[in-house]
């Protein structure tokens, strides 16, 4: 072989593994040098249509974002997909995203169950996932609700159940002389992704959970549940509940004169539900729940939040009454932190590279949280942290950073 | 559960007095499951038929008040338009509950007329799957339009309780919600049981109810009152879901709900019979609460599918039921 030959052999060689490598690179499913593609899957339809919103927040920061140029000059695509919150269909929604779309990542999806059915899929296929569900199972690790290293390609930069739990139990806690506190929850993994962190804290400080008792979805009265409570003299409440079950619990509660402190889950919107219970006396001073954000909804701090959401959502896409609620902000929340990856993994992308950028998240301040996103290769679980809504006797609305001591 | 069947045990003392509450509460909303069966057995004495998808229906009452109340309350700024001149004489409120009535009705009459009559004389299933799948495509289309969010239906008066009982310095309470669920319970039973047994409308009924065949034969226009009775029994559970709405937030789901409940106090009270809805409406109601304090809160779901299983073993006519030929 002379030369030239072994010079043209090289040359070939290079070239291939170039093509190869060029064409690995530009084979990363979802990728192109305009677009990422993303999978934006959650109850479009079905009972926990609901929880939608949260959807609708991540597609609208998207959609600003893309109005900014995008990320290194790629655009979302935004493929929407419905689970129903049903685990066959959601396995369906993200395997028609995986192998049909061929989409780069797959986030929100709000509904736990759908998660943990579709969990091993992603693992499988090494898809990047950012969700909002709350079972610390999703992407927990020791110290976030799980019991091993987490997925390698799964991650809140929201709280998750076991955080959400943890602060519930926390604020309850602060309460001066509280040594007795009843749970009211759904009996599904929603729920009890909440509310056993919550117990596991409240025994660690020495109360004692006397009483954890059930209210199905769907219930439409809480006399059982409140006249148990009643009969028990607890100090504080935990309503492990959606939105029209919390509901049915402060109704029943002021009905019974039950005059306990009631700390919801983030299953339920704050504003709605003390609109919903239509008596200021069986909310003032009495409702409190998890609030995730770093000031009031509506308030000028959060402002830039809702006209984005205004501007880049359809009206069918927000409320009947154009105003948005606080799943929308809690759906703009992951949003931010989804794209913060993609502007930290810069114009090489990879999901390995995506996966390695979003774990150099370390304090970082996204502007809408109450706390601040780190996430680490041992820890998936971006903000662990949260403040509490309630209603000061006049009606106010105040954020409260624990019992009694309001923010501002 | 035994061990929240050991802790009543031993704080009996403490537990009896809220026995009271339990039955006031169990018999409140038992009045609901009522006023539903009621509609349900309406619907069954004429047709025979038992409407599975009633409980979508029920549903549709509810948003159908929270649809045109905002149009009513428009149109009563324009004073010259009917619903003005109505309003100025009955409450919005009461006009839009008129006209939700008159709209669920109307749906009624059309369901059964398009949708039922062609395949009556079919077989049993065909009728149950086309009463199911009318209630999804209600369901579908509300949530569709309404599932994005929990609404809340307008209230006629504000929310308020009294205490009705006191036992040891225990209050046993009752809301004005409730109190107005149970008079419109007892008139509607009444009106049903006058205009069933007193009417010639009721005895028409009546002789659909033993044989369309025959009716027909002595000149009855069998899909005509067939038509009407769907109306009326569609109007009479969109009372009820107005009901419900009020006590409740507004749920595209709540009809699943409310079809079990009625279904359980029809089959209690025996498939027909009007004041055996009422009474089985009652005893589920009041069996949900004393199960779910004493027992265990996992009852309140479950006490509607024991009744409808245990009432099927023992005495499947139900309390008050007469024997006949059930087309599902």
């Amino acid at each position: 072989m002379n030369a030239l030959q072994k010079s043209l052999k090289t040359a070939a060689i290079a070239i291939a593994i170039a093509s190869v490598s060029g064409f690995a690179a530009a084979a990363e499913r979802g990728i192109t040098d305009t677009s990422i593609k993303i999978g934006n899957i959650g109850p479009f339809s079905g009972k926990a249509a609901m929880f939608n919103p949260l959807n609708y927040g991540s597609v609208a920061y998207m959609r600003y974002v893309n109005d900014m140029g995008g990320v290194f000059g790629r655009k979302f695509d935004v493929v929407l997909g419905d689970t129903a919150c049903a685990q066959a269909k959601g396995i369906a929604a993200a395997k028609k995203m995986i192998y049909d779309e061929k989409v780069f990542m797959i986030t929100v999806n709000p509904c736990s169950g759908v998660a943990m059915a579709i969990k091993p899929t992603l693992v499988k296929e090494g898809m990047p996932w950012s969700g909002v569900s709350a079972n610390p199972k999703i992407t927990g690790s020791v110290g976030s609700g799980g019991t091993s290293a987490p997925p390698k390609y799964m991650f809140h930069v929201t709280p998750n159940g076991y955080f959400s739990g943890m602060t519930m139990g926390k604020f309850i806690m602060t309460k001066p002389n509280t040594k007795k506190i009843a749970i009211v929850a759904h009996t599904n993994d929603w729920a009890r992704g909440y509310c056993d962190p919550a117990i596991d804290y409240i025994e660690s400080q020495g109360a004692e959970v006397v009483l954890d008792t059930a209210m199905e979805r769907g219930s439409t009265d809480a006399t059982a549940q409140v006249l148990q409570i009643k009969t028990k003299g607890v100090d504080g409440v935990l309503g492990c509940l959606y939105q029209p079950e919390l509901v049915v619990l402060l109704k029943a509660a002021h009905k019974y004169k039950l005059n306990t402190p009631i700390i919801g889950a983030l299953g339920a919107d704050f504003g709605q539900v003390v609109q919903q219970v239509g008596n200021a006396k069986a909310v003032n001073g009495v409702f409190f729940q998890g609030h995730l954000y770093k000031d009031k909804i509506g308030s000028p701090a959060l402002e830039w939040g809702k006209q984005i959401l205004l501007k880049y959502l359809t009206k069918d896409e927000l409320p009947k009454t154009g105003d948005p609620t606080h799943f929308y902000y809690f759906g703009l929340f992951n949003g931010i932190g989804v794209v913060e990856g993609f502007r930290r993994a810069g114009r090489d992308l990879t999901r390995d590279t995506y996966i390695k950028a979003i774990e150099t998240l370390s304090d970082y301040d996204n502007n809408i949280s109450a706390g601040r996103v780190t996430i680490t290769p041992q820890q998936h679980v971006g903000v662990s942290d949260m403040y509490f809504n309630g209603l000061d006797k006049d009606g106010n609305e105040v954020i409260f950073s624990s019992w009694g001591k309001a923010l501002h | 559960m035994i061990e929240q069947i050991q802790s009543v045990l031993t704080n009996w003392d403490a537990m009896l007095p809220v026995l009271p509450q339990l039955v006031v509460s169990g018999i409140a909303i038992g009045m609901l499951y009522a006023l539903i069966a009621l509609s349900m057995t309406i619907l069954y004495r004429a047709t025979t038929v038992v409407n599975f998808g009633h409980g979508d229906l029920v549903m549709l009452g509810a948003y159908a008040l929270f649809i045109l109340m905002p149009m009513v309350t428009f149109n009563i700024a324009v004073e010259s338009s009917a619903l003005g001149l109505l309003a100025s004489f009955v409450p919005p409120f009461l006009v839009a509950l008129i006209l939700s009535l008159f709209v669920l009705f109307a749906m009624g009459y059309i369901i059964h007329r398009v949708f039922i009559w062609p395949i009556l004389k079919g077989p049993h299933l065909s009728l149950a799957l086309m009463a199911i799948a009318i209630g999804y495509a209600v369901r579908g289309v509300i949530r569709k339009e309404y599932g994005k969010e929990v609404l809340q239906m307008p209230r006629p008066f504000p929310e308020q309780e009294f205490e009705v009982f006191n036992w040891g310095g225990i209050g046993t309470y009752m809301t004005l919600d409730e109190m107005i669920f149970c008079g419109v319970v007892i008139v509607m039973l009444l009106v049903s049981y006058i205009v069933f047994s007193k009417t010639r409308f009721g005895q028409i009924v009546q002789a659909m109810f033993q044989t369309q065949r025959g009716s027909s034969l002595v000149g009855i226009n069998v899909m005509h009152y067939n038509n009407l009775i769907w109306g009326v029994g569609c109007s009479l559970g969109a009372l009820g879901g107005v009901m419900l709405g009020l006590a409740l937030a507004l749920d595209p789901d709540v009809g699943v709900w409310t079809l079990l409940r009625g279904f359980a106090a029809m089959t209690l009270g025996g498939f027909g019979s009007l004041y055996g809805a009422v009474i089985g409406g009652l005893i589920i109601g009041i069996l949900e609460k004393v199960l779910g304090v004493f027992i265990s809160t996992a009852f309140i779901e479950i006490t509607c599918y024991l009744v409808i299983i245990l009432v099927l073993l023992i005495r499947p006519k139900g309390l008050f039921g007469q024997h006949a030929t059930l087309r599902i």
